[in-house]
Parts: C-alpha cells; sequence; structure tokens
C-alpha cells in the first residue's frame, strides 16, 4: 500500500511536501481558470457545484452516520427559489443576494421538515424514506404547473449580479462557486470540530450511548438536517442562476446517488475527499468524453479497482484541513 | 439526599422482571447489587439511566423524579453510567470519547466556536486539558490519541469509566466494570473505583466478580428473580445463610454446598444417585 503511505504521511517532512503539492496544484489550477475555454471552466463549474452539494450532504452521512439519499430536493428548493424569485414566470425579480438567503433560509425549513418524521428512523428504513422525499419533492415540482411550469421548467431567469456587478460569463461563475466554497467548506470544516461536531460524531459511533452522555439527538439531528439542507439550497440557487434555467430534470433520483457515491469514492467524513471524489466523478467522464459510449466502461472498472484498492475512500480521514494547514505553515 | 426507589416495576409482557423494589441509596457509599442471572440487576440500572422505561413506582435522585424523564435529561440531572458491553465511540480516539461529554453545556455556544477562531482553540484547549486530567487518573494518557475501538479490552472497560466520570455525576452506574478482566486488571479497578468514592457521589456497581463486590463495596443489595431479597454490609451478606445457599453459589466452602443440596433433595424426596 505504498500509495496509502504517501497520502497518509505519517512524518511531518513528508506531510510539508504533500500539502505543498497540493497547495501548489490547486493554485495552479485556479490561476490558470480565466485562460481556459469557456468549455472547460464550465466543467470546473459543475465540478465546484457538486463540491458543495458534497460538502452538505456529508454533514449528515458522514458526520453524522445517517443515510440521506434524497439530498437532491434541497438542491431543487434551492434552485427553484431562484427560479421563481427572479424570472418572468411570476413577474418577481429579487436580487440574486436576497435570493440566496431566502432560498437558504427554506432549505433549512425543509431540511427540519424532512428531518422530524424521520429522527427514529435509521440506516435502511432512513435511506428509504428520504428517496422518496426527494422523489416526492421532485413529483410535486413536475406537477405543480401553474407555480413551477412543469416539466417545461422556467426559462429565461435574470441574470444574476452581485452589488451592481453582472454574474454572467462562465468564468464569473466559477469565481462566485470558489468563494462560497472556500466559505462554506470552512464553516463546516469549524463545525465538524466544534462541541456540535463531536456530538454527531458520537450519534454516528452510538445514538443510545451519545444520548447516555447527555445529548438531545432530536436537536442535534435536526441541526444536522439543517445545516446540510441549507447548503444544498445554496448550491441550487447559484446553479439556477448559471444555468438562467431549471427543470425537473436536474433533480432526479440519480443525482442524489452521485453525491453520495462521490462522497464514498473519496472518503467518508473528510472535506478533501469530497473534493477529490467529485473530482473524479465529474471531471472524468468529460475527459473521456471522446471514448463516447466506452467511457462509462473506463468509469466502471475505475469504481471496481478504488473500492479494492482504497475502500475507505481515495483521501485518508486523518489527511483533512488542519493537516495541510500544519503541513504549509509548519509546527 | 439520596437516590430513592419506590414500588419500582417493570413488566415485559407476562414477564415481572423488578417486582416492587422500593430502596434508597446514600451518597459516600458504593452500593453493590448482586444476584443470579436474570435477577433483575441490570433490569435496575438501565430503569435508573433511563434505557429502558418503568412500569410503575418510581426513582427519584434528591426529591427529583426521574422516571419521567427522557434518557438525555436523565444524564444531564447527574447520572452517568457504564454498559455490560462496552459502548464507547469506537471511531473517536479515547480523549474525544471523554471530551464530547461537554456537549449538553457547551453546545448552546457551538455557533461562537465557529465564527471565532481564537474562542474554539481556547474552548479546544480547556477541554482537553481536563479530559486529559481524567485519562491521567486512570493511566490512559499515552492512548489519548487512538482510536478507541483499538484499544484493548481492559483499557476500553476503563475508558467507558472515565467517560461517565467527565461531567462529574452525582450518580456513578457500573454494570459489571470487571466482566472480562484478568486479576491484575480487577485489582486496578477496584483501586481506582476505591478512590472515587466522595461524600457526595451515589456509587452503584453491580457485578457478579464477589471478591471485587465484597471488598469494594460497604452495602449490598441482593435481587433475586425481581425482588429484594436481602441487603446489608458485606459481611452481613456473607453470614446470611439464605444469600450463601441461594445465590452465593461459591460461598465459603464448598462443602455446605453440598449439604444443603441434599437436605433440599430430601425435602422433594428425590434421593440422590450412588456413585458406584
Amino acid at each position: 500500500m505504498a500509495a496509502a503511505d504517501i497520502l497518509a504521511p505519517a512524518r511531518p517532512r513528508a506531510n510539508r511536501a504533500i500539502s505543498w503539492l497540493v497547495f501548489a496544484l490547486v493554485i495552479a489550477l485556479i490561476a490558470a481558470t480565466p485562460f481556459l475555454p469557456n468549455y472547460h471552466v464550465r466543467v470546473l463549474n459543475s465540478l465546484l457545484i457538486y463540491v458543495l452539494l458534497g460538502i452538505g450532504l456529508n454533514i449528515v452521512i458522514g458526520y453524522t452516520g445517517l443515510l440521506d439519499l434524497g439530498f437532491v430536493a434541497f438542491y431543487a428548493v434551492g434552485a427553484y427559489s431562484y427560479g421563481l424569485l427572479a424570472s418572468p414566470q411570476l413577474g418577481l425579480h429579487m436580487p440574486f443576494l436576497l435570493i440566496l438567503l431566502v432560498g437558504a433560509c427554506l432549505g433549512a425549513v425543509t431540511g427540519i421538515l424532512l428531518g422530524i418524521p424521520v429522527l427514529r428512523l435509521r440506516g435502511d428504513y432512513l435511506a428509504i424514506v428520504t428517496l422518496g422525499f426527494g422523489e416526492i419533492i421532485r413529483i410535486i415540482i413536475n406537477n405543480l404547473d401553474w407555480l413551477t411550469g412543469g416539466p417545461q421548467g422556467i426559462a429565461r431567469l435574470d441574470k444574476a449580479s452581485i452589488l451592481g456587478i453582472q454574474i454572467a460569463r462562465p468564468i464569473d461563475f466559477f469565481w462566485l462557486l470558489l468563494i462560497t466554497v472556500l466559505v462554506v467548506g470552512t464553516v463546516v470544516w469549524r463545525l465538524e470540530r466544534s462541541i456540535l461536531g463531536k456530538g454527531w460524531a458520537a450519534i454516528r459511533e452510538d445514538q443510545d450511548a451519545a444520548r447516555g452522555i447527555g445529548i438531545n439527538t432530536t436537536n442535534a439531528k435536526l441541526a444536522a438536517f439543517a445545516t446540510s439542507a441549507t447548503i444544498g439550497s445554496i448550491a441550487g440557487v447559484i446553479f439556477a442562476a448559471s444555468q438562467r434555467f431549471v427543470s425537473p430534470e436536474s433533480f432526479t433520483l440519480q443525482e442524489s446517488v452521485l453525491i453520495v457515491l462521490m462522497i464514498v469514492v473519496g472518503g467518508i467524513g473528510n472535506i478533501f475527499g469530497i473534493v477529490a471524489g467529485a473530482a473524479i466523478l465529474i471531471l472524468l467522464p468529460e475527459l473521456l468524453r471522446e471514448f463516447a459510449e466506452w467511457r462509462i466502461l473506463f468509469l466502471g472498472l475505475l469504481m471496481i479497482t478504488l473500492i479494492i484498492a482504497r475502500p475507505a475512500g481515495i483521501v485518508p480521514r486523518s489527511f483533512g484541513p488542519e493537516k495541510l494547514i500544519r503541513g504549509l505553515f509548519g509546527k | 439526599m439520596t437516590l430513592v426507589f419506590q414500588s419500582l416495576r417493570k413488566v415485559y409482557g407476562e414477564v415481572v422482571a423488578i417486582d416492587d423494589v422500593s430502596t434508597s441509596f446514600a451518597p459516600g457509599m458504593i452500593h453493590g447489587v448482586i444476584g443470579p442471572n436474570g435477577a433483575g440487576k441490570s433490569t435496575l440500572i438501565n430503569m435508573t439511566a433511563g434505557s429502558y422505561t418503568v412500569s410503575s413506582g418510581s426513582i427519584a435522585l434528591d426529591g427529583k423524579r426521574l422516571d419521567k424523564l427522557k434518557k438525555y435529561q436523565i444524564a444531564n440531572s447527574g447520572i452517568a453510567r457504564t454498559y455490560q458491553n462496552i459502548r464507547l465511540f469506537d471511531q473517536m480516539t479515547a480523549i474525544e470519547n471523554l471530551e464530547v461529554c461537554f456537549y449538553p453545556a457547551e453546545v448552546a455556544a457551538a455557533w461562537r466556536e465557529v465564527i471565532w477562531p481564537p474562542y474554539a482553540s481556547a474552548q479546544r484547549r480547556r477541554r482537553r486539558e481536563k479530559c486529559m486530567e481524567i485519562l491521567r487518573f486512570f493511566d490512559l494518557q499515552s492512548y489519548a490519541d487512538v482510536d478507541a475501538g483499538g484499544l484493548p479490552y481492559g483499557r476500553q472497560r476503563m475508558l467507558e469509566i472515565a467517560r461517565a466520570l467527565v461531567t462529574n455525576p452525582r450518580v456513578l452506574l457500573l454494570d459489571e466494570p470487571a466482566a472480562g478482566l484478568n486479576h491484575h486488571e480487577t485489582a486496578e479497578l477496584t483501586a481506582k473505583l476505591t478512590a472515587l468514592r466522595s461524600p457526595e457521589r451515589i456509587m452503584i456497581v453491580v457485578e457478579h466478580d464477589m471478591d471485587l463486590v465484597m471488598t469494594l463495596c460497604d452495602s449490598i443489595v441482593v435481587m433475586h428473580h425481581g425482588k429484594l431479597l436481602f441487603r446489608g454490609t458485606p459481611a452481613e451478606v456473607q453470614a446470611s445463610t439464605d444469600v450463601q445457599l441461594a445465590y452465593l453459589g461459591t460461598a465459603n466452602d464448598i462443602d455446605d454446598i453440598r449439604a444443603a443440596a441434599q437436605d433440599r433433595r430430601a425435602q422433594l424426596g428425590i434421593r440422590a444417585r450412588r456413585r458406584s
């Protein structure tokens, strides 16, 4: 397992090397992005949206240990918030930042509404009920023609602008998404390290023992659902603004499964794992586009290899942001 | 200022697990609960901690009813426990297992930890220092950053007791703390538990290891078929023929047991088959 040794540096020196390598690669990629053709920037944007979704879903799956298969519902709530509040559909043209706030709040409320009925469920049962919830939201959107435009969706969404600066080109969205991912990622990472994050981990490990040390598991789980849904919804708002079109087709069960897969392939519970998982599952199909139908086969083989070689995910749990910072700035 | 059980009952369908138990446990002492398998010892602990509901009767600590509270509320009322089958948070480190116990007191300020890094690191440092102190008491400091699930069995037992102590609980419930420990570890456990005796703390130990119970406990409750059979000091329990015959089994002298068994057979009209 040479790869594992490189990825999980035990010695500070190795950690330093890896950290600088990762850091340099990311900076180089970011610096090069403005010079890339629009198509490539769009692929990177889609990657960042999935990273955002992964960070959100990971709170529930990775930290709290609850298998949620209906995450795409919150993504849809955010996207349709933008679709309805910034389009000719209802004649409303609210500013982007306000919708971001409204979408985040709606996401949190939806998260709690889903959370309450599934509080007592775990494992397979939870997965089935959340899966159903995701489908319910999609089917409602599909059938509520007068409001959501049904299967045709909502077109001609407003161009987004923040404080007078128009966000329209793919590269504008790249910067917006990059900042959002950095902010959300930092907040979530700090949450994980806070006492609330420890409580989530305790629930994941043994819910009953967690109650035994005085954790109100109801509130802790609802906090996890709400935070996770808020992030999903934020991703949805940005997604809708960048597509300037929303339709139920973007919010199928397949999307939920893809996000779960990203988390599992990358390494459950680790923010860097999500980036790695998204890179593989979002970038690879694009890079392999010229191989047409062969790419699904490639992807399948890669997944099998990964599951055999690194069943706990590509990035080891120990290599998180903390380790990167220590590697970069010493101590 | 005690833990009081009043006409406590626990019924599963038609099976009566705890049958009208009324007793009280005073602070400053280590109370042992003994009895054969199925006597209801663990049920008693589980009801006190809120893991099981109470069928009828009441449990009160310092006059405050516990039996209607949720499990986490009971824990926050100052009752901590360990489990018969160790239940640690396996994929968290030893010290994290302890740190998470600050959750009930500090979760309301979690948002400050998120937005204000200096506050967060101060909190983390304070939690770690306090937990390190407890780990040191149990000689677990070298395991602080090892996943709890990877610790040797005996260390896991100790860590579970350490976790129960983080919040400095009024009542400490220990469900078979010596189960699976070797002689050396049991001696270590006895020393630690003795040192934990404090004037404010009520300690209740359910245990099968009679040597441990007799050396450790100040007062012993003997359970049988869900009923409270006998209560007294270790000496009184040992002297009680009832207890000796029916429950301790090993007693002082194996011949006593044989004689008692023969008496019983004679009463029942059964003749012991003679070996040829």
